[in-house]
């Protein structure tokens, strides 16, 4: 007698009973029913190959416009970093390594580097110690948390672009809002060319960027420490805990995973500085600002160097892996 | 009755196909200042006259979002849904790159076959033929003429005035830091800019003849005779003439320091009338005067071509952009143009009976009618520009010396071919 192999159904099937027949009440389809298996025996790789066929049905939209949109541009970077191309209407000609050479050798490439990995550390450090800082300011707020949430939350709406004209119009030296206050506070001895300074111009600029993205920074900080067990806080305070040891031994560690994130996302966001850079001193003075993203569209979109563009295009998404494996290791020592 | 009525729709039909099929919108890529009011009412009249000259016919024009400097041109052209024909900012350095890039056609055909060459100055067409072995990929449309601006009732108020020789110009830069105003203003964030006042100083101190030559890389830029304008301009830093803070500036945040009369003298082109009257200075108090120079004969403005109309070679209307610039070019629009008061430039010929609409114009064309000198930010190879307005920006933030930063813009030179 076979009978039903599911668990619990006593019932039994009698033989003869057709697959898709009136079954008896209480009895339920096995997945494995007898006949059912005879017949995907007998199809054989059919029906695997009929599946096979319906997910890359599936997929294949999915994966057309991941190869139009990821796939090529990248194999058309690899192209084009072999070749000397002025233009995308204009034929190239193969020239090697020539333009890995001719980056390597190039000072302004190191020195736009130096600024990227200056220009990182930055982000994360204002942006994010920024965020981090508002965050504790406001979430013990009752009535005016909403409104500081959302006041500090604005920069994060406007523009990169608008932001680099706002501030390139409040550190102009001459009727800039910045060196007007320090002059009307009797602190004129303070007053800077911040974006003339070889030494202050970078720092000047991601001061800008930096404004624009601690918002959301802070929007995630606060979602943390929303999450954090508030037992523990009462725990500290049964132990007589400081303000600033429950800082440290309390909101920080519940901080963790959280400032990871906010960290990969800040540095992320580093990487792809442009904007406000472009806007506020196009590189200079001098390349004191040049970005590793700012050189790339001078060669490709100012100077026509299409090969030279592309090698650092590779330079820069090695950068972004390398940075991403480092720090994903770091997480996990951190997280054991 | 039917067959008539049957007729008559067959007819219309027709008769609206062909309106249709001759219906032709040509994309213009504007001047800059298009959007303002002045502006827009002289190139609004002319697309007007334009489009009743050529029934069917529709101007619709791009505001341009940048130059080829700046790389919005070469972008709007690889989009392939970019104008028809372009008016940009020009010279030598700058068609190169969309030449080289092959993004615009060879006009030179068309200057035999529309009679262009007849409609411009000869020796125009002369350097435009000696640029590209022969080939022209651009049509000028107006020239420049760089030298100092400068308030007439502040300087008739303490009794200066430019003098002929750079001692002497020393002299009055000292008077006038001494007054507690800031003797030049530049923005260099600006590539322009920077390259309006480093012209004028290269060109003083060294002459037309030898910065050609330079140009056509038969004296290198780090010889002393060439580098003497840089090291010029480091002194004025180093005495405090120009502010080093001005690196930080561009051209909006320089020629306010200027409008506000916070700062003496700019270093400009017939084309900033435009900026004056947009912030609402009084051109009539506006002089002009070319940068002094001990060379004789070499107190003259520098310049070049300043901007050009281009036909893109993906451009869908390629010969209603030959017949635009044919009406361009045409002495009725010419005249008016000269003549409106939106002008800001000096045209590609000689314009009899034209009265230029502003008193500083005047002065503009006095001065230029005794010749015009190089303005190496036109001239200069694509390649080497960037080296050259980061030099600039170098010296005047006090990064680099001016040996050194010619020597830089040396070794670019001899990397250009």
């Amino acid at each position: 007698m076979i009978t039903s192999e599911t668990p619990g159904s006593s019932a039994a099937a009698p033989l003869g009973t057709p697959v898709d027949g009136p079954r008896p009440a209480g009895a339920t389809q096995s997945r494995h029913h007898p006949a059912r298996s005879a017949r995907k025996e007998d199809s054989g790789g059919n029906s695997d190959s009929h599946d096979a066929r319906s997910a890359i049905g599936l997929m294949a939209p999915a994966l057309v416009l991941y190869a139009v949109f990821s796939l090529l541009p990248i194999a058309a970077t690899f192209w084009l970093s072999f070749n000397s191309s002025a233009g995308f209407n204009t034929a190239s000609a193969f020239v090697g390594l020539d333009n890995y050479v001719a980056t390597a050798a190039d000072p302004i490439v190191w020195q736009s580097l130096w600024h990227t990995f200056l220009w990182l550390i930055y982000h994360v450090v204002l942006a994010g110690g920024l965020g981090l800082a508002l965050a504790l300011a406001i979430s013990r707020l009752k009535v005016t948390q909403v409104f500081f949430r959302t006041a500090f939350f604005l920069p994060h709406l406007v523009s990169l672009a608008v932001v680099g004209v706002i501030w390139a119009n409040i550190y102009d030296p001459f009727y800039g809002l910045l060196n007007t206050a320090l002059t009307e506070l009797g602190l004129g001895a303070l007053t800077q060319g911040w974006l003339s300074d070889p030494a202050l111009v970078l720092f000047s600029v991601n001061v800008a960027s930096s404004w624009q993205g601690f918002g959301l920074y802070m929007l995630l900080f606060i979602a943390g420490l929303q999450n954090i067990d508030h037992s523990l806080y009462d725990a500290a305070e049964v132990d007589g805990a400081s303000s600033w040891q429950k800082l440290v031994y309390v909101t920080l560690p519940g901080l963790r995973e959280v400032t990871t994130f906010v960290i990969s996302l800040a540095m992320i966001n580093g990487l792809k500085g442009f904007a406000t850079v472009f806007v506020m001193t196009n590189g200079g003075p001098f390349y004191q600002s040049e970005l590793i993203t700012t050189y790339i569209y001078r060669l490709a979109f100012q100077s026509q160097d299409h090969g030279r563009a592309a090698v650092l295009c590779i330079l820069l998404s090695l950068l972004a892996i390398a940075i991403t494996l480092v720090f994903n290791r770091w997480r996990a020592r951190l997280s054991r | 009755m039917l067959k008539f009525l049957a007729a008559g729709v067959a007819a219309l039909a027709i008769f609206a196909g062909g309106a249709v099929a001759n219906a032709q919108t040509l994309k213009m890529w504007g001047p800059e200042q298009i959007t303002e009011p002045l502006v827009a009412e002289l190139w609004n009249g002319i697309k007007a006259d334009f489009e009743k000259a050529n029934p069917g016919v529709t101007v619709e024009f791009m505001p341009p979002t940048g130059t080829i400097s700046n790389g919005a041109v070469q972008s709007a052209i690889q989009s392939d849904a970019g104008p028809d024909v372009i008016l940009t900012n020009s010279g030598i350095g700058r068609i190169s790159i969309v030449k080289n890039a092959g993004q615009v056609m060879a006009l030179t055909e068309q200057y035999e076959k529309r009679g262009w060459k007849d409609q411009i100055y000869p020796w125009l067409y002369a350097e435009l033929k000696g640029q590209f072995g022969g080939e022209i990929y651009e049509v000028p449309d107006g020239l420049d003429a760089l030298g100092i601006w400068y308030h007439k009732d502040m300087f008739a108020q303490v009794g200066w005035k430019i003098p002929a020789t750079w001692k002497e110009f020393e002299t009055l830069l000292a008077a006038i830091e001494a007054k507690g105003l800031q003797p030049i203003a530049i923005g260099p964030r600006t590539t322009g800019s920077a390259g309006h006042l480093f012209g004028n100083l290269l060109q003083s101190a060294s002459g037309k003849e030898a910065i050609g030559k330079a140009l056509r890389k038969e004296i290198a830029w780090d010889d002393p005779k060439i580098a003497a304008g840089a090291v010029r301009l480091q002194k004025l830093v180093e005495a405090g003439f120009i502010k080093k803070e001005m690196a930080g500036l561009d051209l909006e945040g320089a020629s306010r320091l200027w409008f506000n009369k916070r700062a003496a003298m700019f270093v400009a082109g017939p084309w900033f009338t435009a900026n004056a009257r947009k912030a609402g200075y009084d051109l009539a108090n506006a002089g002009y005067a070319p940068m002094p120079s001990d060379l004789p004969g070499e107190a003259i403005p520098t310049g070049g071509v300043g901007w050009s109309w281009l036909v893109p070679v993906n451009s869908r209307q390629p010969d209603l952009a030959m017949k635009w610039i044919d009406f361009v070019l045409s002495e009725p629009v010419m005249k008016k143009r000269a003549q409106a008061p939106a002008s800001t430039m000096i045209y590609p010929r000689e314009l009899t009976g034209i009265e230029p609409p502003t008193p500083v114009l005047k002065e503009i064309f006095a001065v230029a009618a005794g010749g015009v000198g190089y303005n190496p930010s036109v001239y200069l190879p694509a390649t080497v520009l960037d080296t050259y307005f980061q030099v600039i920006q170098g010296l005047i933030s006090g990064q680099v010396t001016g040996e050194a930063g010619m020597q830089q813009i040396q070794a670019k030179m001899a990397e250009a071919k």
